[in-house]
């Protein structure tokens, strides 16, 4: 074969899944490209965030520690705010710090990502940023390689990492474009503050951290906030569905920054700077949204491009899962004796690392979160119970079943609680 | 005694110079001697303030072809300091000296003094973003942006020493084709009052709101780089910028503008600077002296008419 | 076959850099690195022409050890191989030890035809270097090019010079510095990219060049570098209806005297 290069295995997405994998089958001796469309690994990417250790432990022992993270989560906190107040459950718990490996850390992804392709480097993998593949080359029902402008290149398997909306796995025929009912969309700033600040403000020592997720923010629409101090920032921001926010006729800016202005949380970023501002779809589906075959003959599907996002409400996954998922299909191409072979052997690695057993598990929360109550009444109903019971004025307040049921009342009914409450049990 | 020389093709920029070499002579106690290819502005130069004049002869008409022998002539006087002229062909003349001398060059000097017995420039670096103090050692060449100071009075009374040099001009290139590009608009480095387009203005036909704004307040109209070269919607003469033309208007006022650094190193000389954008955190706004946070469409059309009846 | 060379500069990209608001103070510590903009036409222009006469590309570059990354970026451009002076002096160089080290290569390449280099770098904008390595080889330099094409051994270019556009004609070698209106660079292709790990890189130090302590110390000290900050009123009306916002835009230009 003179001019045609062909390759063991494209990699189309610089990102966690597309890195981690090329790291694997880089290290195990197969010749890989990988293709970014952004300027460098991680530049088109935006998380939350926060990355699971456990992953990066997966991928090579001992790897957490050379990556550059953030703050380890000792602190996991809920906000429920209402309109003047807010409620936060903080759960401090040291033991996710003890052992050799944190559970997890805050991330800012443009360093992260960057760290990790540079890893997949040099392992051997070849890195070609600044590049967008346009097309699958597909011939007699076999995805043989990709079409970058005008260039050709060929591979054994073309593994797709490019993101939440995958036109590598629409091309493959695997799954349509998104719809709006299938994402979210995510804004978020990186506000900058000294280190101390952060650590008065959310009672931590050293490098510890918090992560907090936020419900009541989003005026009504499906969706909520988050909260993750960083070493020497704090990224902040907003999720929710679009169309919802259509309805309204609310802009997602103004949103936002009604989220920061907000009196308890205003406090927490008061005096910082704002040095980035960033947006992306988030796919809300959960393992729905996952879709029916991840591969074809020549073809695989991991990270977002899969749909491998967990949002519990309490909390989002989905660095880890992309790393897990880039794993399984490096695994599935090392193992498979031929190339019909590594699609099923990837839809087994997915089971034996659990990640598809996990996401199953979680697979109705999405419904749970669904529930429009949920941004738009309980977390007001919840702050006027507060209120109600931390209020002193010198008058005789109502008896207190009395009193929270009253309020309750005036929120929501009898009826649509208990429908809410079993949609809940039925599909936690 | 060895002298501050100052050097332009274009006598008026040379005199303008001028204003600086005296304030530095003071300093420095220094004279002033003036290079020209120009043999009948050597009086004028001597009114300006210029003790000496120095008349470079040579046959051609090519003004960066005297490069080589202005170098000569400062290698033999050793000047302390040679300003020249920040016209393009300035520019390259000073390049070409300062090498033929082997001395250091600050281009587009923005502030010169003598401080502590040395000279010492600021000039603009990254686009604007900072600016770079240092302390010249030995000789050195400096262009002056054009208009940077103002011509000085003419005293006809004033004499000094005119000497003529016959040169040997660099022939090797030939010069054809020398075609005055016809401005397409006003002059906007010397407007009074400047409306500025940004990318914000979505399409060309918008560029009407910027016109009528224009034309209510007696303006001539401007823009930012990509809005000439990506666009073309503007010549590139109508560009505002680093690379592009300074302005020093009474007002600038701008539609659609982000600021980036580039822009705004271009404008800094306005008095007023008033910036339209949609986007708070545009920085623009950092570098305006007033502003509106809105939609330039809605924005542009409810000024235009207050304007108007203002007036 | 004739050879052109393409200089670049390899810098830190401003948009990145960050003024410390106490101090004013640049903080680059969160910045990239980047072909200076009008380098990037240099290279394409190179590449063009020599496409179009069968000639003989590189790229020359005078930088420290982390322009390493700017080979690969360069390379994916059209050269067909790569000089470096690799030397921390570069870190410290002005525009006049900066010509002195090319030149010095340029002698050291040996072969030179048309030597292309971008009008100004996007850090410093001195404007100097092109006509400096020109004088100090002791051949021509046509600056602020907007256009040009190569007839025989001769370079013909257009050059735009504030208000009148003129027609240079000069045989080789020669130094053009070329205005960015000249091209628009291409983006680097697949191929490209990967093909560029495969071209040859040469890479010299300073001591390499025989330079003299002289010709390699710059000639000016810096005594700061601090960021501009423009301190304007910023006033700016944000709130409010757009009509009342425009009302009060105008009364404040009406005190200030402008409208």
């Amino acid at each position: 074969m003179s001019e045609e290069e062909k390759f063991d295995a494209i990699i189309v997405g610089a990102g966690p899944a597309g890195s981690a994998c090329a790291y694997l089958l880089a290290k195990e001796g197969k010749s890989v490209l990988v293709i970014e469309r952004g300027v460098s690994a991680g530049s088109k990417n935006v998380t939350g965030g926060r990355v699971y250790t456990y992953a990066l432990e997966l991928l090579e022992p001992g790897l957490h520690a050379e990556a550059p993270l953030q703050r380890k989560v000792v602190r996991e906190q809920i906000m429920m705010l209402g309109e003047q107040s807010g409620t936060t459950i903080d759960y401090v718990d040291y033991t996710y710090n003890s052992g050799d490996v944190p559970q997890s850390y805050t991330v800012l992804r443009a360093p992260f990502d960057e760290w990790l392709a540079g890893k997949a480097e040099e392992q051997g993998a070849m890195v070609a940023a600044g590049i967008r593949v346009d097309d699958l080359i597909i011939r007699d029902g076999k995805v043989v390689g990709v079409l970058a402008g005008e260039d050709e290149m060929f591979a054994d398997i073309v593994i797709a990492a490019d993101g939440v909306n995958s036109f590598m796995a629409q091309k493959a025929g695997l799954r349509n474009d998104i719809t709006a009912h299938d994402v979210g969309v995510g804004v978020k700033e990186i506000i900058e503050l000294p280190p101390e600040v952060i650590q008065q403000r959310f009672n931590l020592t050293g490098d510890e951290g918090a992560a907090r997720l936020v419900l009541g923010c989003t005026e009504g629409t499906t969706g909520g906030g988050f909260l993750y101090t960083n070493k020497d920032s704090i990224s902040l921001g907003v999720i929710f569905a679009p169309e919802g926010a259509a309805k309204r006729g609310k802009k997602i800016h103004e949103i936002f920054q009604d989220f920061k202005m907000h009196p308890a949380v205003y406090p927490l970023i008061e005096g910082g700077t704002t040095v980035e501002y960033g947006a992306h779809l988030v796919s809300e589906r959960g393992w729905k949204g996952v879709p029916k075959n991840l591969y074809r003959d020549g073809f695989v599907a991991i990270g977002d491009a899969a749909g491998f996002v967990l949002n519990t409400g309490t909390i989002i996954r989905g660095i880890d899962l992309a790393i897990v998922s880039g794993i399984a299909a490096a695994r599935a191409v090392l193992g498979a004796k031929d190339s019909a072979g590594v699609g099923p052997a990837y839809m087994q690695e997915l089971e034996n690392l659990k990640l598809a057993p996990t996401m199953k598990l979680f697979a109705g929360f999405p419904e749970i979160i669904d529930i429009p109550r949920i941004p738009a009444v309980y977390p007001a109903m919840a702050s006027e119970i507060m209120n109600y019971m931390f209020k002193i004025d010198g008058q005789v307040p109502p008896k207190m079943t009395k009193g929270i049921w009253d309020i309750v009342k005036k929120h929501v009914s009898l009826g649509e609680l208990l429908a809410d409450g079993w949609k809940g049990v039925r599909n936690i | 005694m060895a002298g501050i020389w100052i050097y332009s093709e274009d006598t008026i920029i040379a005199q303008q110079i001028i204003t600086l070499g005296k304030e530095l002579a003071a300093a420095m106690q220094q004279p002033i001697c003036a290079l020209t290819i120009n043999e009948q502005d050597a009086q004028s130069l001597i009114a300006a303030g210029a003790d000496k004049v120095i008349v470079l002869k040579g046959n051609n008409l090519w003004p960066e072809s005297y490069a080589a022998a202005i170098a000569a002539q400062a290698a033999q006087a050793q000047p302390d300091v040679l300003f020249i002229g920040g016209t393009l062909r300035g520019k390259d003349l000073a390049a070409k000296a300062a090498a033929a001398l082997q001395v250091g060059l600050i281009t587009d000097a923005q502030k010169v003094q003598f401080v502590d017995g040395a000279l010492e420039t600021e000039r603009m670096l990254y686009g604007g973003l900072a600016v770079c103090t240092e302390v010249l050692g030995g000789m050195n060449v400096i262009t002056i942006p054009p208009r940077a100071y103002d011509v000085p009075a003419q005293d006809a009374s004033r004499s000094g020493e005119i000497v003529s040099v016959d040169v040997q001009t660099d022939a090797t290139m030939a010069v054809g084709n020398v075609c005055p590009i016809v401005r397409q608009g006003a002059d906007i480095s010397v407007a009074e009052k400047l409306v500025c387009v940004g990318r914000g203005v979505g399409k060309q036909e918008d560029m009407k709101l910027a016109e009528d704004l224009a034309a209510a307040m007696g303006a001539e109209i401007c823009c930012t780089r990509s809005v000439a070269e990506d666009y073309h919607w503007l010549p590139n003469e109508a560009y505002v910028g680093l690379s592009g033309q300074k302005v020093k208007p009474v007002i600038y006022l701008s539609m659609g503008v982000s600021g980036q650094v580039q822009h705004v190193a271009g404008i800094r000389d306005s008095k007023v600077i008033v910036a339209i954008d949609t986007n708070e955190n545009a920085p623009i706004f950092a570098a305006a002296d007033y502003g509106i946070v809105g939609d330039l469409y809605q924005i542009v059309p409810l000024l235009t008419e207050a304007i108007k009846n203002k007036a | 076959m004739p050879t052109i060379i393409a200089c670049y500069k390899w810098v830190l990209d401003e948009q990145d850099i960050k003024i410390n608001p106490g101090n004013l103070d640049l903080d680059t510590s969160r910045a990239k690195s980047k072909i200076s903009e009008y380098d990037r036409n240099a290279i394409e222009e190179a590449v063009l022409q020599g496409e179009k006469m069968g000639a003989e590309v590189a790229s020359l570059t005078f930088g420290s050890s982390n322009a390493k990354q700017s080979l690969k970026d360069a390379l994916s451009r059209g050269p067909g191989k790569a000089y470096w002076v690799n030397d921390d002096l570069a870190n410290k160089a002005d525009a006049f030890v900066t010509a002195n080290v090319l030149a010095a290569a340029l002698k050291k390449i040996g072969q030179y035809d048309v030597i292309l280099c971008g009008e100004g770098a996007s850090d410093t904008y001195a404007q100097q270097v092109g006509p400096r390595v020109a004088t100090l080889l002791g051949i021509p330099a046509i600056t602020f090019v907007s256009e040009m094409k190569i007839e025989g051994d001769k370079v013909v270019a257009t050059r735009k010079i504030g208000d009148c556009t003129e027609e240079v004609t000069v045989p080789f070698p020669v130094v053009v510095t070329l205005l960015p209106e000249i091209n628009k660079p291409r983006i680097p292709s697949l191929k490209q990219v990967l093909g560029a790990a495969k071209k040859p890189t040469t890479e010299w130090s300073v001591a390499d060049l025989g330079l003299t302590a002289e010709e390699t110390t710059a000639k000016n000290k810096v005594k700061s570098v601090k960021g501009f900050v423009m301190s304007r009123k910023n006033v700016i009306y944000k709130d409010g209806a757009p009509a009342d916002k425009v009302a009060s835009l105008v009364a404040s230009l009406t005190k200030e005297g402008v409208l």
